[in-house]
């Protein structure tokens, strides 16, 4: 039976955080949990949710978990798994589970996570994507996306916001051939909530890119946390997909599938608009915007949709 | 002087704590040290910062435990401890459109005050300037030369403004209410806030602030191990809220969006006796007030409503 608000889990596994009002990222990590169940065994480095689940002598994790050095989610992810093999104490049902930030996957901790993958260790990544290192106060990451204003890439007279494009962290990890990859938002729960439990039951190395608003960092009021998610993927800056590795789906290369693939996108000014982190923004920047989406748009349809089993 | 700022994470107590710094060492020809507590970045959140100021350099840069102002940005952070923060002829500096009954409370309706001016309530200015009225440290023109050295230019003009009416509305300005208020203070004991030696402080001891407050195992218990029991809360998240969700349960109909969508997981099921979902609860120890859940609410059964107004009804 598949898992929905309805069949999930009573259990609350992320409980009693300190994380803001309205945290996407919280979600994500509350949700995902719920999918895996308690013989999780979760590990996160430095970031948001290591700092507001972990307030010594207090544990908002109800689900064996431990902070990591920040560069070695990945490593620690395997590390938990082979010692809990060779010890003869992995339950059935126990997903080994990394929760890092966009700062932690796509900058500091992409190397551990390309070893891991390598070796086709047998954790579940999970990336909730903020779009900039939040918990030390918004710094521009590479998953920044083009524009957007933060302490490190300020918004001025000459320059708007973040001058460097989203890294392609999704193309990264599937370059490797990993089993099974997908990109998610919070705004689609049930998408989420399905490629989770695809994921728990995939043995080998998964990654979940999960994008996970901020209302601090992006500037929009807290209760517009899901809206936000969800108009990121109506104006296509953001997508939902899947890939299966040549393992899992039988075709070389592996085979991409985009979930959404709509014929015409949502407008993208009111999705600026409603975020501080855009004000700097004029029409050249909105133009840019939505030529790099249209840019990768092409790709994403030519390349998976060609190779693979095609879009819904 | 020294003071303590309590409010929360976003209302600007740090600015206005080294705004104060700055109005004593640029213009009053004193030093001064401000900063905030330390903790993971986010808004909404109880914090404290602190300034001190003194005649001579300042050597001690722990946590006051003790001041002679302390401030509250905000109502609901005021609670029975406040006495244990003054010294001796101290005053609590309150955001409270209300008077008090005690004569050490003054209160300043700094909500309303900056609303004026600014069209959303910014309290931290209006405590400055109020500080300005009730001590012999810094003047209204020093605070006018640290709120110029410490905000930026754009926000400069208001801020001044916010300044000099809670001046007045304090008794700087000599207003007959304000200052009978005043006089009715220094007669219950009050004295006007005045500088006194950093090694005074050293002197009376003062020690930091405790950050292990309640739990209910001993710490050396906690030393033992690195490892402790997952869900092991000891404090609450309830004092994060403004508004609360209230549920109309005659208009749901059971969808669970706002069970789904809740970041922190208050919303719960209730289940009858076979099991069955009756109806969907709040856990108001831990819900933080975000309203994610009355926007995700398709049947709009979900309404935010405000704390205190709650809490007087």
């Amino acid at each position: 039976m598949s898992v929905n608000a309805r069949t999930m889990t009573d259990e609350e596994f992320f409980y009693g955080h300190k994380a803001c009002p309205g945290c996407g990222g919280a979600l994500a990590v509350r949700q995902a949990l719920k999918v895996l169940g308690p013989y999780a065994v979760a590990a996160l480095p430095a970031g948001c949710m290591s700092a507001t689940g972990f307030n010594f002598p207090q544990m908002a994790f109800g689900v064996n978990a431990m902070i990591t050095p920040f560069a070695a989610t990945a490593a620690v992810l395997s590390g938990i798994e082979a010692g809990l093999r060779a010890q003869g104490g992995k339950p059935d049902g126990c997903t080994v589970v990394g929760f890092a930030g966009d700062g932690g996957t796509a900058d500091i901790g992409l190397q551990a996570l390309s070893g891991a993958i390598d070796r086709n260790d047998d954790i579940l990544y999970v990336c909730y994507d903020n779009e900039a290192y939040m918990n030390t106060g918004i710094q521009k990451s590479g998953l920044t996306p083009f524009g957007a204003a933060t302490t490190t890439t300020p918004a001025g007279a000459h320059e708007h916001g973040c001058l460097t494009q989203k890294k392609a962290l999704f193309d990264i990890v599937c370059a490797h051939g990993i089993p099974y990859a997908a990109t998610a938002s919070i705004g689609h729960m049930p998408d989420f909530l399905r490629k989770m439990e695809r994921a728990r039951g995939i043995p080998g190395t998964r990654f979940i890119h999960v994008l996970a608003p901020c209302p601090v960092g992006w500037g929009f009021p807290a209760q517009d946390l899901v809206d936000v998610a969800r108009k990121a993927v109506d104006t296509g800056l953001w997508y939902l997909a899947e890939y299966e590795g040549p393992a899992v789906s039988g075709v070389p290369g592996g085979a991409f599938k985009l979930n959404r693939a709509p014929k015409s996108f949502a407008l993208v000014e009111p999705y600026l608009a409603c975020q501080r982190r855009f004000a700097g923004l004029d029409a050249a920047d909105v133009a840019a915007i939505e030529a790099a989406r249209d840019e990768r748009w092409e790709l994403m349809r030519s390349r998976w949709i060609a190779n693979g089993e095609g879009g819904a | 002087m020294e003071v303590i700022w309590h409010a929360r994470g976003g209302q600007g107590a740090f600015t206005a704590a080294r705004a104060l710094g700055a109005a004593a060492a640029l213009s009053g020809g004193l030093h001064a040290l401000a900063f905030p507590t330390f903790g993971p970045e986010r808004r909404g959140a109880p914090m404290r910062a602190y300034t001190k100021i003194a005649a001579s350099p300042i050597g001690d840069r722990s946590a006051l435990r003790q001041a002679d102002v302390v401030a509250y940005l905000d109502e609901t952070l005021f609670d029975d401890g406040w006495e244990a923060e003054l010294k001796p002829g101290g005053i609590v500096l309150l955001n409270a459109p209300h008077p008090a009954a005690d004569p050490r409370i003054v209160c300043v309706d700094a909500d309303a005050i900056s609303a004026e001016v600014l069209g959303r309530p910014i309290p931290n200015t209006v405590l400055l300037g109020a500080i300005a009225a009730l001590s012999d440290v810094v003047t209204l023109e020093d605070v006018h030369e640290g709120i110029k050295a410490t905000m930026s230019v754009r926000l400069q003009e208001a801020n001044l403004r916010i300044a000099d009416a809670a001046f007045k509305a304090v008794g700087g300005g000599g207003s007959a209410r304000a200052s009978q208020e005043l006089d009715a203070r220094v007669a219950a004991g009050a004295r006007p806030v005045t500088v006194h030696d950093a090694s005074e402080a050293a002197r009376q001891n003062v020690t930091r602030t405790p950050y292990l407050r309640e739990t209910f195992a001993l710490p050396e218990d906690f030393a033992r191990s690195t490892c402790f029991t997952g869900g092991h809360l000891v404090s609450e998240n309830a004092g994060w809220r403004s508004v609360r969700p209230v549920l109309d349960e005659t208009v749901c109909t059971l969808c669970l969006q706002c069970y789904l969508l809740c970041p922190d997981g208050t919303i719960f099921k209730v289940r009858d006796e076979e099991g069955n979902v009756e109806r969907v609860a709040v856990d108001f120890a831990f819900c933080k007030g975000c309203g994610v859940c009355a926007k995700a609410c398709p049947a709009g059964c979900i309404r935010m409503v405000p704390e205190r107004k709650e809490a007087r009804a």
